[in-house]
Parts: C-alpha cells; sequence; structure tokens
C-alpha cells in the first residue's frame, strides 16, 4: 500500500485554513490554550533555534520575553502609551539587551554556555524583583489592556486575540524556518559542527553566534508581547528560572533541534500542566520523571517518537522505502521534496 | 518527507478534535470553584485555605438544600500567568457558580483584575490581602470576606505608641507589595499616636542570610526601642534563629510581629523562642468562643493539626456563601441576585471563629482587631488577645474620611514616610489640617 | 572599623564558609566528570532535611551530620550509576539528567516533610556567643564553627588530591582522561567515588546551612543558583577558584545586604557577569 502523495504547498494551506478556523470550530478554552501554547511557544521557538543551529542551550530566553513585557506594561499603565509604539519599545529593549549580553556569551560553549546564560537570565530576575520602583517587585505591574485594531478589541473577544496573535506566530516561524534554509542557517549549523573548521575557512564565527543570538532573542520579545496583552499582567516568575526551565523542558519534550518540536512540545507541557494539576498534586514529580525517561531514551523528544513511528509504520507497509531520514530535521517542512 | 507531512497533519487532526470536545455541564448542582497555591513554596496558603473550604463543607454535607455541590479545585502554583488560565477554565469549562480563592497578593491583585473583566463569575476572595482589590481596584463581583494588610495592623501602631509606650521602631521585612501594606499601615497607627519615628529595611523575599541585618540592628539598638518582624514563611524562622544567635534578644525586647509572624504553624517551629511576641490581626487561636474551639477542635480532627488564620478565610467564605445562599433560595444561577445578597451578609460571634463581621460597601468586612500575644498554655504555644478593638473597617481610623485615604499616594516602600515631621506634613496634604489639629488635641485616635 | 564593617566582614567570611562546603562538592564532580551535576541543590535540600528528622529521632547533631551526607552519597551513587553512566561523553544529556533528577527529588521531599520552613537546633556546645578576643566583638558560636569547618575541609580536600594516591589519580584524571584510562585504571569506579564524595559533601553542607538558617522547599534553586555562582566566578574544577569564589561571593552579599539590602541579589549577580566578560572560564579556570 503506497503512502497518498500530498504536495507540500497544499498541506501548507490546508493547515494555515485549520488554523485560522479554530476560533469558529472550537471551544473558548480550547482558543484560549492556543494563544497560550503560541506564546510560550515562541520562547521555546527562540531556544530551539539556537540549540538547533548552534547546538547551544540557552537558559536566559525568558528573559527577552519578559523584557518586551514589561516594557509594555510600564509605558501603558504608567504613561499611557498605546500599540503599536509600547510593544516597539519592548521589543526594541528586548533586541538590544541581547545586543549587550551577546558580547559576552559569544565567548563561550556548550556548559558554559547554559551556566553564564543562567546567571544572566538570573541577573534579569533579580533586578525585576529588587527595582520596585520601576517594576514594582514581586507584585507585578497588572492592568494592561490588548489593543484595539482596526475597530475589534482584542480584549473583549479571544478569537479576534488569537487571529492577531496567529499572524505573528506564522511570521515568527516563517522567518526562523527561512533562516535555517538560507545560507546564514547554513554557516551556523557549520559552526555548530565544527568551530575551528569554519574558523580556518575565514568564517566571522563570532559575528555569526552573536546574529542568532540576537534573531532568537527577537523571537522570545515577541511571545512576550502577547503573553502581555493577553494575560494582563506581567512579573518577576516571567523571567525566572522556573519559565526557562519550563521552556526547556518544553524543548526536550518536543524534540530540541526542530522547529515543529518547539511547539509540540510545547503543547504538551502546557496541556499536561492543566489536566494533571486537575487529578494530582504530584505534577513536578510527573514532570520530572517524563523528562528524565525523555532525555535518556527519546533524544529527538515527541517529534522525533513520532517520526519514528511513523517511519517504521510506513516502511512495513510500503514494503521498504529509502530508510528513515537521518540528521535531515531542519525546517518545519522539509526543503526538498 | 512525504511521512513527515501526514505526521504533521494527524497532530494538527488530533488537536482539532479534542478542541471539540466541549465540556461538560450538569444540571442541577452548585459548582464551586477554588483557586490558590496548592504546590510549590506557597503551598501553606492554599493548601490550608482549601482545607478550611472542605471543612466547612462538611459541616453541610456537601450540599445545599437537597442540591449537591461539585468542587473544581485548582492550583495556581504561585503563578499569576497560571492563575488567570485556571480562572478562565473554571468559568468556560468548569461553568463554577463562584470561585473561593486566591491567597496571594499578587494572586489576588490579577483576580480582581479578572473578576472586572468577567463579572458574572463572582469572587470570593481568600486571604490574598492587597486594600485595593476592595478600594481603589474595587468590582461589584469581587467580595472579600477576609482582611487587608492595612486593616489589621493600624490598631497594632497605635497600642505600640500608646500601650507598650515606644517612641522609636525598627521594620525588617520582605521587599514587596504586602510588607509594603503592613508597614504604612503600621506607621500611620504608630506616628499619629504619640510614636516618632520608624525605620524600614527591606530585604528580598528570599532572603538566605540575615547576618548583616542582625549586625545593622545591634548598632542601631541604642537609639530604637523594638523591631518588628515583616515577613512570612520561611524568612520569619530564619529570622528568629538569627536573632538568638546574634543575642540581640538581649538588647531588644520581645519581637513584634506582623500577621503571618505567629501563625499556628509557624509557633511549632519558632518554639519558644515566639514567646512574647507581640503581633495584631482580625482572628486569634486563643479565642475561647464556641465558633472558635469548635472550628480548631474539628479541624484538628480532620486534618490532625490545628488551623491558622489561613484555614479560617476558607471556611468562612463558604459560611458567607451559604448565607447567601439561603437569602436568595439557592437561585446562584442569577449572578446579580447572588452577589447582591453576599454584600449583605452579615456573621455574628457564634458563627464565625474569628469574631462578629459585616460588609463595607466595598465588600470588605468591618470586623474585630485583636491584639495578641504569645503565651504557653497546657505546654502549647498559643495567641492570646491583650485587647480588642471593635468595627474596625479596611480604612482603620479614616473610616469617616475614605475617600481621602484612596486619594492619598499609593502605599509604596517608602511612603508613607517614617519621620514624624515628615508624616504630619504628608497627611496634612490629604486628610487636611482639621485632622491634624484634632490628632493634637486629642493626643492620638480616640475609639 | 566601624562595628558595622567589622560584623560585614565576619558575616561575609562565615557564609563564604557555608557557600565553599556546599560548592566544594559540585567543583568535585565537574572537574572529573565535566558534568556540571545540577542535582546539587536537591541533595543539599534533601540531605538537611534528613539530619532534621534523624536528629529528632536520636537528638545527636554529628549523627545528623553523618546521616545527610550518607543518605546523599547513597542518592548520588544511585543517580550516577544508573543514570549518568548511560550518557557517558554527552555533557548535555548529563546535566539534563542531573537536572530531572533535581525536579523529582524536590518533589519527594516535598511529599516526605511537607511544605513548612523548617529547622534544626543548634548543638548546645555550638550555641551562644563569644567574645572574640583583641576585637573584643561579640559572635556566634555556630558561625565560627562553620568556619573552622569550612577550613577543615579545604586542608582535607587539598591534601586528598594532593597526597594520596587516590587523589594524584583523580587530578590525572582531570588532565588528562584517556591517559589515566589507558594505563588500566578502573576510571569507572573513580567516577564513582568522587561523585559519591560530592554527594556527601552537598548532604553535610545541607544539615549545617539547615542548622543555621532554615530548610524549606525552595531552598533547592536558591543554593544550586549561589553554588554556581561561585564556581563561575572561581572558575570550575579549581579547588582554589572555589574558595576565591566562595569569598568573593560571601564577602559581597553581605556587604550589600548591610548597606543595600533592596539590592543585594541584583549586587549578588553583578560580579559574576563582570568577571565573566574578562575571564570567560572564572578566575583560575582552565578551558579545558
Amino acid at each position: 500500500m503506497r503512502l497518498p502523495f500530498i504536495p507540500k504547498s497544499v498541506l501548507l494551506v490546508s493547515c494555515l485554513a485549520l488554523s485560522v478556523a479554530v476560533p469558529w470550530i472550537a471551544s473558548d478554552y480550547f482558543v484560549m490554550m492556543c494563544i497560550r501554547v503560541m506564546y510560550f511557544g515562541m520562547l521555546t521557538l527562540s531556544l530551539c533555534f539556537l540549540a538547533g543551529e548552534l547546538g547551544v542551550v540557552s537558559l536566559m530566553q525568558a528573559s527577552f520575553f519578559g523584557i518586551s513585557g514589561y516594557f509594555i506594561a510600564i509605558l501603558q499603565t504608567r504613561y499611557q502609551i498605546p500599540f503599536p509604539i509600547a510593544p516597539l519599545v519592548g521589543v526594541g529593549v528586548a533586541v538590544l539587551f541581547a545586543a549587550l549580553t551577546g558580547l559576552l556569551v559569544i565567548r563561550v560553549r556548550g556548559i558554559y554556555f547554559l551556566m553564564l546564560t543562567l546567571v544572566l537570565g538570573q541577573l534579569v530576575w533579580a533586578l525585576a524583583s529588587q527595582w520596585a520602583s520601576v517594576t514594582r517587585g514581586d507584585s507585578g505591574i497588572t492592568d494592561i489592556f490588548a489593543p484595539v485594531i482596526f475597530g475589534i478589541s482584542m480584549e473583549q473577544s479571544k478569537g479576534a486575540f488569537y487571529l492577531f496573535q496567529l499572524v505573528f506566530f506564522c511570521g515568527v516561524i516563517a522567518f526562523l524556518a527561512a533562516l535555517k534554509r538560507s545560507p546564514f542557517g547554513l554557516m551556523l549549523r557549520g559552526v555548530r559542527d565544527s568551530e575551528s573548521r569554519m574558523a580556518m575557512l575565514g568564517y566571522p564565527v563570532s559575528l555569526l553566534r552573536y546574529m542568532a543570538f540576537i534573531f532568537a532573542a527577537f523571537v522570545a520579545s515577541i511571545g512576550g508581547v502577547f503573553f502581555a496583552y493577553f494575560t494582563g499582567l506581567i512579573n518577576p516568575h516571567s523571567v525566572s528560572l522556573t519559565t526557562n526551565v519550563e521552556s526547556l523542558l518544553s524543548a526536550i519534550l518536543g524534540g530540541i533541534q526542530t522547529l515543529f518540536g518547539a511547539v509540540l512540545g510545547t503543547a504538551i507541557l502546557k496541556t499536561l500542566d492543566l489536566v494533571l494539576s486537575g487529578i494530582t498534586q504530584r505534577y513536578l514529580l510527573i514532570m520530572g520523571i517524563l523528562f528524565l525517561i525523555v532525555i535518556m531514551f527519546a533524544p529527538k523528544g515527541a517529534a522525533g517518537a513520532l517520526k519514528r513511528l511513523w517511519d517504521s509504520i510506513a516502511s512495513r507497509t510500503s514494503g521498504g522505502g529509502p530508510p528513515a531520514g537521518g540528521a535531515a530535521e531542519d525546517s518545519f517542512h522539509e526543503d526538498t521534496q | 518527507m512525504n511521512r513527515k507531512k501526514w505526521v504533521a497533519a494527524i497532530t494538527a487532526v488530533f488537536f482539532i478534535v479534542c478542541a471539540m470536545a466541549g465540556s461538560a455541564a450538569a444540571v442541577d448542582e452548585i459548582r464551586i470553584g477554588t483557586i490558590g497555591p496548592i504546590t510549590g513554596w506557597a503551598t501553606i496558603f492554599g493548601q490550608g485555605c482549601l482545607n478550611g473550604i472542605q471543612l466547612a463543607l462538611e459541616e453541610y454535607n456537601n450540599q445545599f438544600n437537597g442540591v449537591p455541590i461539585k468542587v473544581f479545585s485548582e492550583d495556581t502554583k504561585a503563578d499569576v500567568e497560571v492563575m488567570r488560565t485556571k480562572l478562565d477554565s473554571l468559568k468556560n469549562r468548569d461553568k463554577v457558580h463562584f470561585i473561593i480563592g486566591p491567597s496571594l497578593g499578587h494572586e489576588g491583585m490579577a483576580a480582581v483584575d479578572w473578576g472586572a473583566r468577567n463579572p458574572e463569575v463572582p469572587i470570593l476572595i481568600g486571604y490574598s490581602a492587597p486594600e485595593d482589590i476592595t478600594m481603589r481596584k474595587a468590582t461589584f463581583s469581587v467580595v472579600r470576606p477576609g482582611w487587608t494588610g492595612a486593616q489589621v495592623i493600624f490598631n497594632f501602631g497605635q497600642y505600640c505608641a500608646k500601650d507598650l509606650g515606644y517612641k522609636k521602631i525598627i521594620i525588617v521585612g520582605q521587599d514587596y507589595s504586602y510588607p509594603w501594606d503592613q508597614a504604612a499601615g503600621f506607621i500611620r497607627g504608630f506616628l499619629e499616636n504619640g510614636g516618632e519615628k520608624v525605620e524600614r529595611i527591606w530585604h528580598p523575599v528570599e532572603a538566605v542570610d540575615f547576618s548583616s541585618i542582625m549586625a545593622r540592628l545591634m548598632q542601631m539598638s541604642k537609639e530604637y526601642d523594638a523591631v518588628l518582624n515583616n515577613s512570612g514563611g520561611a524568612q520569619v524562622v530564619a529570622f528568629f534563629k538569627q536573632w538568638k544567635q546574634f543575642g540581640l534578644d538581649k538588647v531588644y525586647p520581645q519581637i513584634l510581629g506582623q500577621a503571618n509572624v505567629p501563625i499556628v504553624s509557624m509557633l511549632s517551629e519558632l518554639g519558644d523562642s515566639a514567646l512574647g511576641v507581640y503581633s495584631s490581626l482580625h482572628y486569634y487561636d486563643g479565642n475561647p468562643s464556641q465558633a472558635n474551639q469548635k472550628f480548631r477542635e474539628s479541624f484538628n480532627k480532620k486534618f490532625g493539626h490545628y488551623p491558622d488564620v489561613i484555614a479560617v478565610q476558607g471556611y468562612d467564605a463558604v459560611h458567607v456563601a451559604f448565607k447567601a445562599m439561603k437569602a436568595i433560595n439557592g437561585q446562584v444561577d442569577d449572578p446579580k441576585k447572588f452577589i447582591t445578597a453576599l454584600r449583605q451578609v452579615t456573621m455574628s460571634a457564634d458563627e464565625s471563629p474569628r469574631g462578629p463581621f459585616y460588609f463595607d460597601k466595598y465588600a470588605n468586612p468591618v470586623q474585630n482587631i485583636y491584639i495578641k500575644k504569645v503565651v504557653k498554655k497546657d505546654g502549647r504555644l498559643m495567641n492570646e488577645a491583650v485587647k480588642t478593638y471593635t468595627n474596625v473597617s479596611q480604612f482603620g481610623p479614616y473610616v469617616d474620611m475614605a475617600d481621602k485615604y484612596m486619594a492619598a499616594p499609593a502605599t509604596t516602600r517608602d511612603y508613607p514616610p517614617g519621620d514624624k515631621d515628615a508624616y504630619f506634613k504628608e497627611i496634612e496634604k490629604y486628610f487636611g489640617k482639621d485632622y491634624v489639629e484634632k490628632l493634637k488635641k486629642n493626643n492620638g485616635w480616640v475609639d | 572599623m566601624s562595628l558595622l564593617v567589622t560584623m560585614s566582614l565576619l558575616n561575609g567570611l562565615t557564609l563564604a564558609a557555608l557557600l565553599f562546603i556546599t560548592a566544594s562538592g559540585l567543583t568535585l564532580s565537574f572537574s572529573l566528570m565535566r558534568v556540571v551535576n545540577l542535582t546539587h541543590g536537591a541533595l543539599y535540600m534533601a540531605g538537611g532535611f534528613i539530619g532534621m528528622s534523624v536528629i529528632k529521632v536520636t537528638g545527636s547533631w554529628p549523627m545528623a551530620l553523618l546521616a545527610g551526607g550518607g543518605v546523599m552519597a547513597v542518592l548520588a551513587l544511585l543517580e550516577e550509576k544508573f543514570l549518568l553512566r548511560r550518557a557517558r561523553g554527552n555533557d548535555l544529556v548529563e546535566t539534563l539528567i542531573s537536572l530531572s533528577v533535581a525536579i523529582i527529588i524536590g518533589d519527594l521531599v516535598l511529599v516526605i516533610w511537607g511544605g513548612y520552613p523548617r529547622t534544626i537546633e543548634i548543638p548546645a556546645i555550638l550555641s551562644g556567643i563569644w567574645t572574640i578576643p583583641v576585637i573584643g566583638l561579640i559572635y556566634p558560636v555556630f558561625r565560627i564553627f562553620m568556619l573552622g569547618l569550612a577550613i577543615f575541609i579545604i586542608v582535607a580536600l587539598w591534601l586528598f588530591l594532593k597526597k594520596t594516591n587516590l587523589g594524584i589519580t583523580i587530578r590525572a584524571g582531570v588532565d588528562n582522561f584517556e591517559m589515566v584510562a589507558a594505563l588500566g585504571i578502573n576510571v569507572r569506579r573513580l567516577f564513582t567515588i568522587v561523585f559519591c564524595l560530592s554527594g556527601f559533601l552537598a548532604g553535610v553542607a545541607g544539615v549545617v546551612g539547615g542548622t543555621f538558617m532554615m530548610l524549606v522547599v525552595g531552598e533547592d534553586w536558591r543554593i544550586l543558583t549561589l553554588t554556581l555562582i561561585v564556581i563561575i566566578i572561581g572558575g570550575m574544577g579549581s579547588l582554589g577558584g572555589t574558595v576565591a569564589g566562595a569569598l568573593i561571593t560571601g564577602l559581597v552579599y553581605s556587604f550589600a545586604t548591610a548597606y543595600i539590602p533592596e539590592f543585594s541579589l541584583f549586587i549578588l549577580f553583578l560580579p559574576v557577569a563582570v568577571i565573566l566578560s574578562i575571564r570567560p572560564h572564572g578566575l583560575f579556570g582552565t578551558k579545558a
């Protein structure tokens, strides 16, 4: 039995159509879940981009996520600066911060990279928590209102907010996928695989890593914009170690090297979060064990596992087709047919 | 390659199918949502309240007039974003008739925000104490059968100045809004009743080591009369420990505590170092009233340890809800009627372990405030009341000038000023010269 | 010197002592195994709680120390043997494994001991205050004890690493792993021993910390963050570096808490950022 052949464009369009249709075919609760998965998903995407292209794990992506959120909060509640200026400033500052910390961060690799970003992330958290005159400390800032766009209030209508966010979410994914596919992505992966070789070949290794870091921060900060607008608040928890670790967990669960894995992992984590907490108090224990199992036995995460499962079914039914792909899981959708 | 697209497609379909699975809404039952930090560091604030709720519901056999009650218990994990999500799911998925909770300060502020945007679901605030929930941010659907940070401490400041005769006090506290509120309330009571100066020292919420602060306190001991520990939870344990370690118990009298310091759950860990600690609250565990004794004993029987004020909040919230339901014959599906009834509930001293209370127009209780002291009775540490102030509202002594109070600048870590002259200059601006004159004439507040 | 300055100095030194005791285990496991054992904070906390329970039963503080350290050594052994070993060579996976074990242990501690803060009583002979001669300052005895304990551990570890055969082999393994293995030395067993030792130190630190401050769920992540700061500043794998890192961290934190407590947390992280921008591998760290 041969698998029916679907052209990539058809699949893309139907996925998009389904996504757009969600507010009309699904319950309010599901729409809310999708919104959450999207903004946390962007945070996870930024982590996965760095992990996949540069091979480094950053535990400070939530800082960029939170910085844009905080600026929206401060500008809107204190100075009544509306959309779109507030989010533009927020994203701008986050990118600026990435430009600054990037200078420190590009000098290290591997485990040192992880630890340095952990400490830098904590620095931002400490600032958010202690600079009470600006950030209102641990109490956080509430009363953020989502904007009114083209006369439709994002605040009143969850469906409208969902669509508004979907536009940017797809944009971010398209952006990252394009980066991955471009020569830039190729160079990044070259650096990931052998930095010395790339340096010898004359590529500006440090500059490449720096740019990648800034792009990733940019993506995370966009997630932060929607987080602030949807929840209506921001507090130091958004830039805390917990949030960073949760995005790492999402990435591992879904598959740390692919964009699809990032989103899938976020969806799994956030759904489990809600489902489990209704049943048991041992949410953390279960997540810890799950995490352990995934790391040890399914390092490519759920996306990898799904793919393996599918490959094994497909190879059995189509009588030995081409072998399961190797490390070519580089884009949301394959670049070659 | 092809297969990968199918994987994506099937995953998408799977999620869509899940999406369409709506929620089950049963008929003929009363659905209550509870929300609070059940797991994580703040678990005592969430679990305690939940225990109180469960105990109260049991007293009614988990039903109202034959209609069964279903409880949907949600965990915020002390994360406000999660709380917001859970509030939405309680409303949309579980379709609860009302919600009891949350417990933490910032949770409460976010909850009242949500309540303003979702006025069809009444919220009975549990332990959250920021005053703005029932002042500047008050909204019709949010009722608080609890307390505010300042409400329980205005009179404590008064007591320390007038009855204990202190002139200068240091407040050491965790740096976030709830302790700011407590400090502010204390300062008002203290400076307006004869006190001269209050110095505030703030430390990070999760401070690890107090030794440097102890050193400073030691240095200040010549000038200041007493120290008030303005923290909660683990920091209190560490503070008391290091207080003794550094010999500060020899230069200062007993520690003064904010509301969360000598609560029952803390006393067992603090041990004898807590003896003599003064504090103030709208509830004291040593209250000999029938309502309190019955509450304490049945709680102990059910949960194996004695309750503290956190459980009282959950307990009282349920009783308030039931009284309101009785008044409207169980028509909880008419939110407006239900909320109006809630706001009109009064509880007598026989009905609530804390004493009598009724709601002011902002839906915060007007209740007794007890100045209490930790003593040992029958080998067990407990709080006894040394003075009671009755009918205290969230505006405290400013109840006749509520608008002026709310128009005053918001409390921050440095506001209101802790120095007597600066303070009086400030209050003249919004309370008026007449008020200041009256204070001087009466030497403080008149009961 | 003013009272506050002297006190802050002493406070900083004694806090550094606790930080060193806690960080020594982590630096040991990193130097040999190149894995940042993120379980370290959880081991600290669990060790402390076990010590607390042991004291409740036996009333003996030394017993609590041994029990806390011992049980954590066993846990570390199990972690290394059954989990980390499977991921040998893959730094990132090992670190992530240790992270998940930390989450698991953290929740188990909550289940067993609950969410209320607890504390360990200071043993009678170590409690009270002492008047330091010459300066004439009064200072808690227990904190001076901690200083002594830290110095003891520094000396013991130094002797162990420099003078004993085992120690020399470990240092050889740090410098050139393949060579040591090629010489026929059972490197696996070496790993396990080192890991157990680091777990033991974590547990002991937990009991000491629980006596000096408090024990509560959440302490694991706070201590882990502090320990990482110490190690990052000092450079991983260097005993001297850990001492330097502990001193810097302890002193900075103490002075900050004395003079600008509202910003003490931020001040804590600042030295790390500064030092790392000059020397990305810490003061005494090596790139290896």
